[in-house]
């Protein structure tokens, strides 16, 4: 008799287990744009997950593009490529690189170790740049060599005035460099460096230059999913760096951006645009990743509060007066994308609905179910603020049953001729797209 | 010299030592949790996850203990109370264990911190018990223990 109130108990624990694992994600659609609708935050026992198996790319097999465009490989068999930078001379770099590594804290961190490997997100990175030329412009390179090898999990990259800087997990390097140079034997120089160990969670330093190409902009992610590392690791964090290209001084730029995983100018206004990976945990629903443009000493959130003043209850001790400042982002990409690259089109060079807005590498969400992600979109721009629904550009990477996925996008970026470019990390590929005119 | 009729001696089980070691893991759980609900320093609820984790490993292996236990005939007649203490305590770790891969405050307070009381107090009447649940067999002289 004595254990019965103890015995219901259990069994009521059970099935709040058992609801708490079902929640499905909602239409993505719904969080698009400047206002996404946010369900109320959920507490979970297992967090919602689905995590596709990678399997990579069988030969001539391709990511899918609409009709009257065309999509070729310019790379196979690379390791780990995330970022993609067309310099001015046409040579392509592609930074292959991957998390240095981080040291599991709680039992959970093993367990998270062995879901991302089954998506393909803990093979080794090259820690190189590969540099490829196609001089003919037909997309397929006539020269594949590496440019320089043994980074630090470099990142971004970015070459202003005869220096090529790349942004390695903890600090920026610089090389002399000019175009047309197919090695870089030189060691590097550092000239400043960035947050990284001993845990380095988010471990990528996204990277852009000021349109004058006096300022470098650092994207530097948080050390935890939402401060379970501790406040202390934080520090310096979550945030934008603006650095001074020629003595390395830097400060903060802008703070609260919780993963700002690329950066990008836009043409014309010179404003910076960042796309951001926001918190997990807390329901398919929340909470959507964002582009938006990046102002000065802004405080975007992170981990306060999300989308302006939703507070986060995971965060102690709280402080109202950091919500209170919070900006609300420009544009939301719908939860869990896992948005990893951006870059402005120029003009209608892949198709007229192009000419105006922004390319997005969606790298595809684990925290959620059904998946979300997965794609390159096309965000359209009117009067230089993002506008409107998203256009799937680049699709195919998951397989039709969902549950392989054969590559993920990660940086984006257009070529001189016009054409844009991706780096596949799971396919250890580039594809290149272009208008079909020509082919 | 005349021997006494019926010689008999306590078998003790082995089962007792490895639950009272799991308990003490589970029950520390609990001043782990309550450090990081004064203080908000996140080792504290590391340290939980591991106890928690650590309390339900050795609570499997108490399992098994108890299994050879029976099968050496260790163990008298199970205990169900004693039994029943120590198994709702198992099944509340496990979904304390879960709450606790949670990230940051929400990952102890406050259904985390209220669960580890609930198994302390649990644990705390069976520890009293003698950590056992098997009733003490008594074996007589030349039988097998």
């Amino acid at each position: 008799m004595k254990a019965r109130p103890i015995r219901s108990a259990c069994v009521l624990t059970v099935l709040a287990m058992l609801c708490a694992c079902s929640g499905k994600g909602g239409d993505p659609s719904k969080q698009y744009g400047p206002d996404p609708y946010l369900p109320a935050p959920g507490q979970f026992l297992l967090p919602p997950m689905s995590v596709p198996k990678a399997v990579g790319w069988k030969a001539g097999e391709t990511p899918s593009v609409p009709a009257g465009m065309h999509i070729q490989a310019m790379a196979t068999g690379l390791m780990h490529p995330r970022i993609v930078y067309p310099l001015p001379n046409g040579d392509v770099l592609v930074v292959e690189s991957n998390s240095p590594g981080t040291k599991p804290f709680r039992p959970k961190d093993y367990i998270q170790g062995k879901v991302k490997a089954r998506a393909g997100a803990a093979d080794k990175g090259g820690n190189r740049i590969t540099l490829l030329r196609d001089a003919n412009g037909d997309g397929t390179p006539e020269l594949r060599t590496v440019l320089v090898d043994n980074l630090h999990s470099p990142y971004g990259v970015v070459w202003v005035a005869g220096t090529l800087y790349v942004a390695n997990t903890d600090a920026i390097i610089t090389f002399p460099f000019t175009p047309g140079q197919t090695k870089i034997t030189v060691p590097g120089t550092k000239l400043t460096d960035l947050p990284a160990g001993p845990i380095d969670h988010h471990w990528t330093k996204s990277m852009v230059a000021s349109p004058d190409g006096s300022k470098l902009y650092v994207g530097v992610g948080s050390n935890s999913n939402i401060t379970e590392n501790g406040m202390e690791v934080e520090e310096g964090r979550a945030a934008i760096y603006e650095v001074d290209r020629l003595t390395g001084a830097k400060r903060i730029y802008a703070t609260g951006t919780r993963n700002p995983t690329n950066l990008a100018i836009q043409p014309g206004t010179g404003q910076l645009f960042a796309v951001v990976n926001e918190r997990d945990e807390i329901g398919p629903d929340l909470v959507p990743d964002y582009l938006s443009s990046i102002k000065g000493g802004g405080f975007y959130g992170w981990p306060y509060s999300y989308w302006g003043q939703h507070v986060d209850e995971r965060v102690h001790p709280q402080k109202p007066e950091m919500v209170a400042k919070a900006i609300k982002p420009d544009y939301g990409l719908s939860s869990h994308v896992a948005a990893l690259g951006v870059t402005f089109s120029q003009g209608e060079t892949l198709s007229p609905q192009f000419a105006n807005g922004a390319f997005v590498g969606e790298h595809g969400s684990w925290d959620r179910d059904p998946l979300n992600g997965y794609q390159v979109i096309f965000v359209p721009f009117v009067n230089g603020k993002p506008s409107g629904a998203p256009i799937p550009v680049v699709t195919g990477f998951l397989a039709s049953d969902k549950k392989s996925v054969r590559g993920r996008p990660v940086g984006v970026a257009l070529d001189r001729t016009g054409a844009l470019i991706i780096a596949d990390d799971a396919g250890n590929a580039v594809w290149r797209v272009s208008a079909a005119v020509g082919h | 010299m005349a021997e006494p009729i019926a010689v008999t001696r306590v078998v003790r089980p082995l089962h007792p030592f490895f639950v009272g070691l799991g308990g003490a893991l589970l029950m520390a759980a609990l001043f782990t949790d309550f450090m990081y609900s004064s203080n908000s320093l996140m080792q504290w609820a590391n340290f939980s996850a591991w106890l928690i984790t650590g309390g339900l490993i050795l609570a499997l292996v108490s399992a098994i203990v108890l299994i050879i236990d029976f099968a050496l005939g260790r163990g008298g007649p199970i205990r169900w109370l004693d039994f029943g203490l120590l198994a709702v305590a198992a099944v509340l770790s496990i979904v304390n264990v879960f709450i606790h891969t949670r990230d940051a405050w929400t990952s102890v307070v406050p259904s985390g911190i209220t669960i580890s009381a609930i198994v302390t107090i649990l644990l705390a009447v069976a520890g009293l018990r003698g950590w056992c649940v098997t009733a003490t067999r008594l074996a007589g002289r030349g039988e097998i223990a």
